[in-house]
Order: structure tokens, then sequence, then C-alpha cells
């Protein structure tokens, strides 16, 4: 299951309301805007006036009277500038936040089995790369495009109302410039993704050499790391190529519209000017309008390649708020702790059923082992079972009620599941605790749940806890104490006794680990499922052989159920395995 | 469309065909020279290019300025069309070398950067694993995302470095031909205005550091969030979560309003300051041109040279902050660059012929020529040890056939002998690659793989991504058997090759694997009972020396010890902790 991209209208009523939730901001960052282009505009226009005043002869008096006018409009703009900046920058990190705020509660809100079947890979880049391109363009990129244009607009517009003829004069070289920019923009976002993409390439290529420097060695594949980098080169250097190719018709033909409208003006307003139809001021006030004109108009079409990339970054966000919400939780509550499943079937793609006709009863208190081999649905019963995907036909209940549909909090504080993947937070270990019992206040850490923390982890033997500098408060993960393999299952397993469900699902939990890791592992693990009912995926039989039943499965269906001496007894899959594993055939 | 392809040809070609060369490490600056030494026509034309260029974007505005004089102000609409035309061609021209200037600066960024890169790779695959013991791998990934940018964006100071210098004389020159008080006031002027920026510049950069500092912890918190998304979803706290990261966003809110602060008064003061200073030196001149000292087309001029010179006095202020930063980013470059392989490479004896005994002296460790032994240790890290001694991964007093194995070339060791680790990386590429191509069916089999690549969309072409992080880790083992039995080596050292795989499947590995490695040497470190019991004898280390030998089964009657460890949970006292507690 990929997740989806918005489309570019669900992005645009993203966009908007983003910006309609701060319109007084909005407005008075655009009106800050338009006033220190204004401001700009006046140096040029008093440079004309001076100009009239020097060549109708007027003394030197005559130019220190315009220095106050001068002065202010120099002055205005700075001080203009600066109010419109700043009340941009904050308009746009207030969106900001919003927008990752917004993104991160919708991602916490998927439900369990969007996320298991999408992966957390793509939902991983969204998070980190896509936010933060967003945010590059809101900080940057989008302040820049608003601001030039704003000055664009209000350059040609002064021009124009200097006089008309000139100011068509100041445009002559915006059609070169709006053409060549639309044939840049219409190719700079894949030319420049593929940079992108490619230079990704080279540095994970480095990266994974690096990191595997040491089986690079193993299995002389240094050549072949050689050569893999070399033609991630190649790449890199032909999509180079392509983008340079892009600028190199883009600067060419914006640096000509720059001075081409300097010319033009200089020759029509020359020509008025000897027919007597304008005063030589308004002949330099235009010019030097004209050259002002492209300095704006390359920062718009510089920056919009950002915009584009910002545009694919926000439809990949928005793209997750469209993804189904978590289904209205049912009202009943379960009537006993018996879990049920009846003629369950399932298939991740349709056709191909995983599950075919499952019929168990789990009982209160029970120790129930599922063997099999790979890929005979014991993962896929686990998952029906603890709720995180429904049958597609059939029903897997809980006292009744059917299990996918329990409201979360419901579910886990009666079945969870245990699998071999763990995660340590960053954060400090009581963190790591905390997410297991949630307390009324607990973003301050809660110092009452300290004894059920210390008393969870004594239940799983982690004696390591008293080694480490600051108790709980000692930070994990990256940039604190990192935990090995076993500590971290008994982290996950301390979790489990916190929340106290009466059944524990537990999928190969200590299968990744090395065999005297293991061996630990599973003493903690004793301790945590004392008194629950135990659902043990295993592809140890010795875990299953002292099971008060175990269930064989095969091919999506239950082909043998009973005690380890029964099946044994029964000399059919279960004994085989039985005899292949222990070496007694 | 031809010339362009020649062109490019060439660059791919002194790009990536040729050596990157050996790169001098005896200092940043030395390496940067050295990055410019590899391509001296290309800086050459580039620093020419670019000084050209500065220097003529001064041309312009005395063209307007003798526009005006001579056509406006003359009525003379032949000088004024002349004018008029020399200004637009000033303006083709400049377009042109602007671009050109441009075009060659990429090429020498792109030059270095890959330059870098590629002498970076050839050097971690010398170190090999030399290179984890030294430095986290971390260190390169940063090096390789962020500092070759840094180092190739360097390069391109020297060029435009000239040419601001020559700009920056250029305006001296004309301003000096207009009014002597006007060349003292904006030389001086220009640079005092740019550095007074200074001092804003080094507050921005802190809050700036502060800002990504927290950026980066906010990203990593919400990275922390996705990873960990199925624990959130199976055991809870999505709220506390939530909650932590708004806290968390509105602090860098905070920050970033401190940023835009600062930001907004630098972005204010580099348009603004200009203008005032601009208001004063036309002030100044106006007067001058009031009273007939200048023209008014030199009153002009004035104010666009001022303008011009901006360009090139900015760009000396940036690129000392450049350089700064390039220093550094070069220096952790050169830190790997700088690494010692550890496990030197002086043997000159051949290997033995064929299949040998081998031998590790440090724990009695014998392992006769051909045979598939399996190591069991009290201590999981002394059989991966022992491995290590006869693979050289470490250096020892282990022999191959008499001969110490420091005697042979590394070369012919790690041709013909394998250390297959568990966590062995395994690179993006399709999956055949990624097993070490050609016919990969058989060894596919005998790893028992041949669902994981069933399952997958393109079979044996489909691609995996690095570590394979697409299938599941029981899966992922079986890969890297799967490509340790592929390279057929005469000696073949595993660690612990099924310790994910079901009972079943374990079987079939153990037996396949026996068969497969008949007439060759293997050893396995391992702690299953099918694998122990279909190697040809088994080595029990006890505190890392060999404590017994013996076949699987005597081992079981004889040693209790490792009965315990090997048949745990079947016929030992932790079977009581184990399933005890199942009961």
């Amino acid at each position: 299951m990929r997740l989806p991209e918005a489309d570019r209208a669900a992005v645009r009523a993203a966009s908007m309301r983003l910006v309609r939730e701060d319109r007084g901001a909005a407005l008075v960052v655009l009106l800050l805007y338009g006033l220190a282009a204004a401001a700009g505009l006046g140096l040029p226009w008093l440079v004309g006036v001076l100009v009239n005043r020097v060549e109708s002869g007027a003394g030197v008096s005559a130019v220190d009277r315009l220095v106050p006018a001068m002065a202010g409009f120099a002055v205005a703009q700075l001080i203009l500038e600066r109010s419109a900046r700043y009340a941009g920058h904050r308009f746009g990190e207030r969106a900001l936040a919003r927008l990752r705020e917004r993104f991160v509660d919708r991602v916490l809100a998927l439900p369990t089995a969007v996320v298991e079947h999408a992966g957390t890979g793509d939902l991983m880049t969204r998070t980190t790369n896509d936010v933060a391109t967003v945010g590059v363009a809101m900080r940057d990129a989008i302040p820049e495009i608003l601001i030039s244009s704003v000055r664009a607009l209000l350059v040609a517009g002064a021009a124009v109302l200097l006089d008309p003829v000139l100011g068509l004069c100041v445009l002559s070289g915006t059609p070169l410039i709006v053409l060549t920019g639309r044939w840049y923009l219409r190719r700079a976002r894949t030319a420049y993704l593929a940079e992108g993409a490619a230079s990704s390439e080279l540095s994970e290529g480095l990266a994974a050499t690096a990191t595997g420097a040491r089986t690079v060695s193993a299995l002389r594949l240094g050549e072949q790391r050689v050569a893999i980098g070399d033609q991630a080169a190649v790449t890199g250097y032909h999509t180079r190529v392509r983008t340079l190719w892009l600028r190199t018709v883009l600067f060419t033909m914006t640096d000509v519209g720059r001075y081409l409208p300097v010319a033009v003006t200089l020759v029509v307003g020359g020509l008025r000017y000897h027919a007597d139809a304008i005063p030589l001021g308004v002949v330099v006030t235009a010019a030097l309008y004209a050259n002002q004109l492209a300095d704006p108009l390359d920062t718009v079409l510089e920056r919009m390649e950002r915009l584009q990339t910002a545009g694919a970054a926000m439809s990949r966000l928005t793209g997750v708020h469209g993804l189904p919400l978590p289904p209205a939780p049912d009202p009943r509550v379960p009537e006993s702790d018996v879990l049920e499943v009846r003629a369950a079937r399932f298939a991740y793609r349709p056709g191909h059923n995983v599950l075919s006709d499952v019929d168990l009863t789990v009982r209160p208190g029970e120790r129930l082992a599922v063997v099999g081999p790979s890929g005979a649905g014991k993962t896929t019963l686990a998952r029906l079972l603890a709720g995180i995907d429904a049958p597609d036909s059939g029903q897997v209940t809980v006292g009744g009620v059917p299990v996918a549909t329990l409201p979360a909090e419901e579910l886990r504080s009666r079945i969870v599941l245990v699998t071999q993947e763990h995660h340590v937070f960053l954060g400090t270990l009581r963190d790591n605790l905390a997410i297991a019992a949630p307390g009324p206040d607990d973003r301050h850490g809660d110092r009452h749940d300290d004894d059920a923390f210390r008393k969870a982890l004594a239940t799983v033997d982690a004696v390591w806890v008293a080694e480490l500098p600051d108790g709980l408060d000692t930070v994990l993960g990256a940039g604190g104490i990192a935990l090995d393999a076993a500590q971290e299952q008994q982290l996950a397993l301390a979790r489990v006794v916190l929340l106290d469900p009466h059944t524990v699902i537990l999928d190969e939990a200590t299968a990744l680990l090395d065999p005297a890791t293991a061996r630990h592992a599973e003493r903690a693990l004793g301790a945590a499922l004392h008194g629950r009912t135990v659902i043990a995926i295993a592809h140890r039989l010795r875990t299953a052989r002292d099971a008060d039943r175990i269930v064989v499965m095969r091919d999506g269906r239950i082909t043998e159920v009973g005690t380890h001496p029964e099946l044994v007894a029964a000399n059919g899959a279960y004994a085989e395995l039985w005899r292949a594993q222990t070496g007694t055939a | 469309m031809g010339r362009t392809s020649i062109v490019e040809i060439m660059g791919v070609t002194s790009l990536v065909f040729t050596d990157p060369g050996t790169p001098d490490t005896r200092g940043p600056l030395r390496y940067l020279y050295w990055l410019g030494r590899r391509q001296p026509r290309r800086v050459l034309t580039g620093t020419t290019l670019s000084t050209v260029w500065m220097v003529l974007l001064m041309v312009p505005p005395y063209l307007v300025s003798r526009a005006i004089d001579d056509g406006v102000r003359a009525r003379d609409t032949g000088a004024l069309l002349g004018w008029a035309g020399a200004v637009l061609g000033a303006g083709v021209t400049l377009a042109v070398l602007g671009t050109l200037r441009h075009r060659t600066m990429t090429m020498v960024r792109t030059d270095g950067l890959y330059r870098t890169v590629r002498v970076l790779t050839r050097r971690v695959v010398e170190l090999g694993p030399a290179l984890p013991r030294q430095v986290a791998a971390g260190e390169v990934v940063a090096i390789g995302s962020a500092d070759i940018m840094t180092i190739s964006h360097v390069l391109t100071v020297f060029g435009p470095g000239v040419g601001a210098v020559f700009g920056y004389t250029a305006v001296a020159v004309a301003l000096l031909g207009i009014s002597p008080l006007l060349a003292a006031v904006v030389l001086l002027g220009v640079p005092l205005l740019v550095v007074s920026i200074g001092p804003l510049l080094r507050r921005l950069q802190q809050a700036d550091a502060r800002y990504r500092g927290l950026q980066g912890e906010l990203t990593a918190r919400a990275g922390d969030i996705v990873a960990g998304l199925r624990v959130l979803c199976g055991i809870g706290g999505k709220d506390l979560f939530a909650g932590r990261y708004r806290d968390r966003s509105r602090v860098l809110r905070a920050e970033g309003y401190r940023v835009g602060a600062v930001t907004s008064w630098i972005q204010a003061l580099a348009v603004g300051m200009p203008l005032v200073f601009l208001a004063v030196v036309t002030w100044l001149a106006a007067r001058m041109a009031a009273a007939h000292t200048i023209t008014v087309g030199e009153l002009v001029a004035v104010y666009g040279y001022v303008a011009v010179l901006i360009t090139p006095v900015s760009f000396l202020i940036e690129s000392a902050d450049d350089l700064g930063r390039a220093l550094v980013s070069t220096r952790r470059v050169l830190r790997v660059l700088t690494l010692t392989e550890d496990i030197p490479d002086h043997g000159t004896r051949p290997g033995p012929r064929g299949q040998a005994d081998l031998h590790d002296p440090v724990s009695g460790v014998r392992v006769p020529a051909g045979s598939m032994v399996a190591l069991v240790a009290t201590r999981p890290g002394d059989a991966v040890a022992v491995l290590d001694r006869l693979g050289r991964f470490t250096d020892s007093a282990a022999t191959w056939g008499g001969t110490p194995l420091t005697e042979i070339a590394l070369d012919e060791v790690r041709r013909r002998i394998l250390v297959a680790d568990n966590d062995a990386y395994l690179f993006a590429g399709p999956v055949r690659a990624v097993i070490g191509g050609g016919d990969v069916r058989p060894a596919l089999r005998i790893a028992a793989a041949e669902d994981v690549v069933e399952a997958l969309p393109d079979g044996l072409d489909s691609v995996l991504d690095d570590q394979a992080r697409t299938v599941s880790g029981g899966q992922r083992q079986r890969l890297r058997l799967a490509r340790a039995v592929h390279a057929r080596p005469d000696v073949l050292l595993l660690v612990e090759p099924t310790s994910a795989v079901d009972a079943h499947t374990e079987s079939l590995i153990a037996t396949r694997l026996h068969a497969d490695r008949q007439g060759r040497t293997t050893v396995v470190a391992a702690t299953s009972p099918q694998l122990l019991a279909r190697a040809d004898h088994v080595i029990f280390l006890s505190d890392g020396t060999v404590a017994a030998t013996g076949s699987h089964a005597e081992l079981v009657r004889t040693q209790p010890r490792y009965r315990g460890l090997v048949l745990r949970g079947d016929e030992d006292v932790d079977q009581h902790h184990v399933v005890g507690d199942l009961r």
C-alpha cells in the first residue's frame, strides 16, 4: 500500500486554509510589503526631479531643499522593509508550526492497520524531508516571491504613471523574461528533482560503503562499490548539466531583458525630449525604473522552482490528511476475556488468501502456542487476534465484540501484541515507560508513577536499571545510553506489565536475539506473562512443547490442535517438525 | 547540440573515467588547492571570465550617462541611437559573459564535488574494517551529505574574488575621472557599509544555529514518532507524544521569531543602507551638477556605479564566510582520508594450495581441511573472535596450512576465506546482484531463500534498498547466507546463520549447507541443535579456549554445560524459567 498524494485543488485548499486562519496578519504583511516597495520608488523619482532642477538652472540650494525628502524615502524604505520582513517571517513561522503540528497529529491518528500496511518509510520521508522543504519555502521562497512581485508591480505601475509611453518602454523586457521564465519553470522541477535524487543517491552510496565497510572488505566488494560510486557521479553529472543548461537559457535571457528596456527607454525618452514632450528628469527616472524591474522578476523566477518543489512536498503532506480515520469505536463492552475466531478469512491482495476458514477459541488463562513453517499465516493470525486487521469474512471477537472495532485504549488494556521489532523513544527511561501508563498530566513526568515503573522493570528482571547514571531520568537512544537488544526487549515487556492486559500475543518475540541474550529475555518474558492468557507464535518448538495447547498451521489453515504428547503421538506435521528440530529423526 | 555533447563527453571523461588522483592531505588549504590544480584550465577560464564580467558591469552606467549627455541633452539623435545601441550591446555581452562565467564555475564545483566523493569512496574501501574501528559511520554520512557541498562551493571563491578586486578598481578609476571627492566617499563608504552589517551577520549565525539545532531536534522527534508508530499504536502514549511535539514546536516557533527579528534587520539594511548611502552620494553629485562641476549624465552614472559596486564588495565579504565553513568541512574530509589501515598487508607468501587446516593458537581451535566444524562458546563473543582471527579481521598468530595468515597477501586471504557475519551489510540493488550475480538459484535454494525472492514483485530483478529494509529480519538473514554460499570460498566462516529462521526451514538449510560445502572447509558459530548435529565435529569453547571436541551427540552426552547451552528449554534448568512460567 502506498500513501496517497493530494491533488492540486486539495493542496491549494490546504494552503489557503493556512493563510485564512491568520487573515489579519496576512493583510498587514501585504500592506507593509506594498508600502516598502512604494518607498523604494522614491529615490529614482527624486533623481529625475533633481535633474529637472539642475537643467532649469536652479542653484545648489534648490538641490539641498530635496535632502529631507531623499533621506525620508531612504529611511522610510529601511524601516518599512524591516517591519514587512519581520511580520512576514512571524506569519511564516506561525503557519509552519500549525502545518507541522497538524501533520504529526494526523500521523498519530492513523489507524494501526494503515501504519502496518504502508510501512513507516514513506511516512518518515514526509515527516522529516517534506515538512522541512515546505518550511524552507515558507520562511524564504514565499516571502521573497511576494515582496518581489509587489515590487515589480509597483515599479511597472510607477513607470506608467510617470509617462504612459515610457512605461511601456520600461516593460519592453518583461515579455522576454516572462516567456523564458515559463519555458524554464516547465522544465525546472523535473530537472532539479533529478539533480536532488542523484545527490542523495551519491551520498547514500557513500554512506552504505562506509557503514558496510567491513562487509566490503570481507566480500571484496571494493571495486564494485567504487564503480557504483563512479556511476552515481556520472548520473549526477548529467543531471547537473541538465539544470545548468536550463540556467544558461534563463540567465542569458533575463540579463538581456534587464538591459533591453534601458536602451529602449533611452531612445524613446530621448526622442520625446527632443520633441519637448517630456522633461529630462522623466527620461532619467524612467531609465532607472527600467533597470530596477529586472531584479524582482529574476528573484520571482529563481524562487518559483523552490515553490514548485514545496508544492510537491505539500501534496504529500496533504495526502496523509486524506487517509481514513480509525472506524468509529464499538460502544459495546466485551462480556468476557474469551477470544474467538470464527470462519476467518483474510487476504492482503484479493484472491491470495493468507488465512482461510480459521476457527479457534482461546480460553482465558491458557498458554497457546502457534507453530508452522514460514508463510503459514501465523503472523497474520496474530494480527487479527490483536485487532490490527479485521478479517475479510468471519469474525474475531473478544467477549462477543469484534476486536478490531474496540477503542484503542480499551483494546490495549485487554490484548497486547509483542513482536521482535522494538523501539526505544528519544527521551528518558521514564518517558519510555510512561507511554504504557498515561497519567492525567504525564507530559511533565509524574513522579508518583515511579514506583509502578520500578516494579515493572523489576518484574522483567531489568537489573541493569540500577546501573544507569540517572535512574529513571537517564536519557536513552541517540545522545544517551544505547540499550542492547535484550534490554530493549525487557523495556518492551515492562510496558506490557504496566498495561496489564489479560492477553499477550508474542510474535517471535525473541527470534532476532542471539541465543544467550534470548535466554535472558525469555526469563523476563516468563515473569511478565505470569497470570495472563498467552498466545505464542514460535519457530522454536521448545517454547511450544510445554504450552497447554499447540496450534499447527500450514497454508493459512489450522491443521492440528492438541497438547505436545497428543500431537507427537498423532505423527502428523508437528511430530515431523519436532523430530527435525531435536535431531531425533 | 553537437557541441554540447562533445563538451559533455569531455566533462564526464575528466570527471569519472579517469583516476581521481592522490589528494594532498597535509592540510585543508592544501587539499582545496589540490582540487583547484586538478582543473587548471577551468579555474583559469573562470577567473578570466569573472574578472572581465565584473569590470564590464561598470560599463552600462557609463554608457547610459553618455547617452543622456551626448544624445538626449545634446539633442543629437544619431549619438542617442549609438549610445543606446551600445547599452544594449554591452547588456548582451554581459549576459553572455555572465552565463559563461556561471557555467565554468558550476563545472569547477562539480569537478571538486565528485572528485572529493570519489577520493573518499576509494579511501573508505581501502580502510575496510579499520573504518568502523576508528570513526562512527555517521561521520562519513554527514560528510557525504553536507560537507562536500560546502567544499565544492568554496572552489569558486577564487575566480570571482579576483574579479571583485578588479571590479572595485574599475569603479575607482571611473569615479576619479568624475570627481575625487565622490570617489573617496564611494570607495571608502561601500566597504564600510558592507562591513557594518558584519556584527548583525554574526548574531544571525548564532540565532540561526540555535534555530537549526531546535529544528533538527524537532525533526528527530517527529522521526522518532514515526519510527515508533507501531509501538504507539499497540501500547499507547499517542497523546503524550502529540503534546510533547506541540510543546517543542512552539519553542521552535519562538526561536524562529528571534531569527526573524535579526534576519529582517539584515535584509532591510542590505537594501536600505545602500539606499541611504546612495541618497547621500546622489545629493553630493547633484550639488556638483548644479554647480556645473559634473554633467547630468555623470550624475546618473554615479548613481549606477554605486549600485553596481555593491556586487563585488558583498561577494568578498560572503567569500570570507564561505571559506571559514569550507575549512571546517575539509578538515572533516581529511580526518577520514588520513585514517590508517590497522591490518597491515605485507604478506608475500602464497596461501596453501586447495584445502588446508586452520589453526587459532589463542583458543586452540583447529579446523581440519575440508571439514565442517561448529563452534559453541559459553560467551557468544568468543566464537566470533575466533572467526575474526581465522578470517584475519584481527591480526593474530593464526595459521592456514601452517603458514601464518599475516604472511599471506591480504587479497588472497579475502578471496579464499570468507567471514559471513550475521549483521553483514546488504547493499542496495537487484536481488541477483545482491547475492553476487550470475546463477544465484542454487545458493538461494541452499539458504532456503527461494520464497523470499518469489514474494518480491519482480523476482530476482526486484530492487532491494540498502540493508534490504523491505523484507523481514529472517528473510534478510537467509539472503545474507545465500550471498555467502554463492561466493563459494575455500573457507567459509559463518556466524549464527539461522538464528531468525523457523525450525522447518532451519532443518532444510542445515542439510543443504552441509551437502554444498562437502570437501571445503566451513566453520559455523552456532547454538542451533540442527546445525550442530550436521557438523563433522563440534568444538566447545569455555571462556575463549577449547574445552571439548566431539560430535554433537557425544558432547550432549558428556558435557553438561554444553547440553545446557544448546538444548536450553528442553532438558535444562532454564526450562523452568522459560516454559515453567508459561505453564
